[in-house]
């Protein structure tokens, strides 16, 4: 009984895309991302890239929140695109699309951890206690995300691995990119 | 007690094959061999996937709200089975 509550916790926490996808993973996690984005805003986090979270640097709320969306979206089309390529099975893009949401629902945690009065270049041992700190959340997103790819995709075991890591590699590229045209704008 | 209909034989795991069927009204035994039908040959939980799906008219939304499953995953359990069924023929 113990074992089965843990199964089912363990489902919930790294994959609950077994349950919930689609619009509904996409309210969500949209609402995830925009409270995030709200209080990264006072926190002085950055979610500049597909896997970025930096501390320090002031930004408003606009930045934050497009910042957000490049990064989500950045993810979202290139899986996407990996997913028509590799999959065998019909993939919608709004499971793609509302998984990885649901997934960078993390992010709120990376805010939070924002306020943290660690993250200071000339506190060299507080910042290395704080990269440790950030391990655990950085490492819960990414197996969200590996979940999500391989939920809405169909695609498993070696093949997923190969693919999620090309995608997650091109993603932060792609999202760089993205982030370096548009900032001039913001 | 429902007795489970075993596929595979248990001691060399090959295929199973019907080899006799009878009529419990007058006890006439054909014997003979014969194919299981391709349903007959996957799981229990499979053949009542089959029977949800078109129970739901094959609306795999409608299978992912009866089963509290979300749509990919419910999308992925049919490709599972099409592969198990296209393995079998």
């Amino acid at each position: 009984m113990t074992n089965l509550k843990t199964a089912n916790l363990n489902k919930w926490l790294f994959n609950p895309f077994i349950y919930i996808a689609g619009e509904q993973a996409l309210f969500i996690g949209w609402i995830a991302m925009l409270l995030a984005s709200g209080i990264a805003g006072f926190s002085k986090t950055h979610f500049d890239g597909a896997l970025d979270v930096h501390f320090g640097a002031h930004a408003p709320f606009v930045t934050s929140l497009i910042e957000q969306c490049v990064a989500w979206l950045s993810v979202t089309v290139v899986l996407y695109l990996l997913a028509l390529i590799f999959s065998k099975s019909r993939i919608r893009f709004i499971d793609v699309a509302g998984t990885i949401a649901l997934a960078r629902a993390v992010t709120l945690i990376f805010a939070v951890l924002g306020f943290l009065p660690i993250w200071d270049l000339n506190k060299p041992v507080w910042l290395i206690l704080g990269a440790f700190l950030l391990l655990l959340p950085i490492i819960w997103m990414i197996a969200l995300m590996y979940n999500a790819f391989s939920v809405s995709a169909n695609i498993r075991g070696s093949k997923a691995i190969v693919c999620f890591i090309i995608g997650l590699l091109t993603a932060e590229v792609l999202s760089k990119v993205c982030l370096h045209y548009l900032m001039p704008y913001l | 007690m429902i007795k489970k209909l075993p596929s595979v034989c248990p001691s060399c795991s090959a295929a199973l094959k019907i080899t006799s069927l009878g009529c419990e009204a007058c006890d006439t035994i054909i014997s003979g061999k014969f194919e299981l039908p391709v349903l007959a040959k996957i799981s229990a939980d499979d053949q009542q996937f089959i029977l949800d799906f078109i129970k739901s008219s094959g609306s795999l939304k409608e299978m992912a709200q009866k089963l509290n499953l979300s749509y990919p995953t419910v999308r992925n359990m049919l490709d599972d089975l099409i592969s198990k069924l296209s393995k079998n023929d």
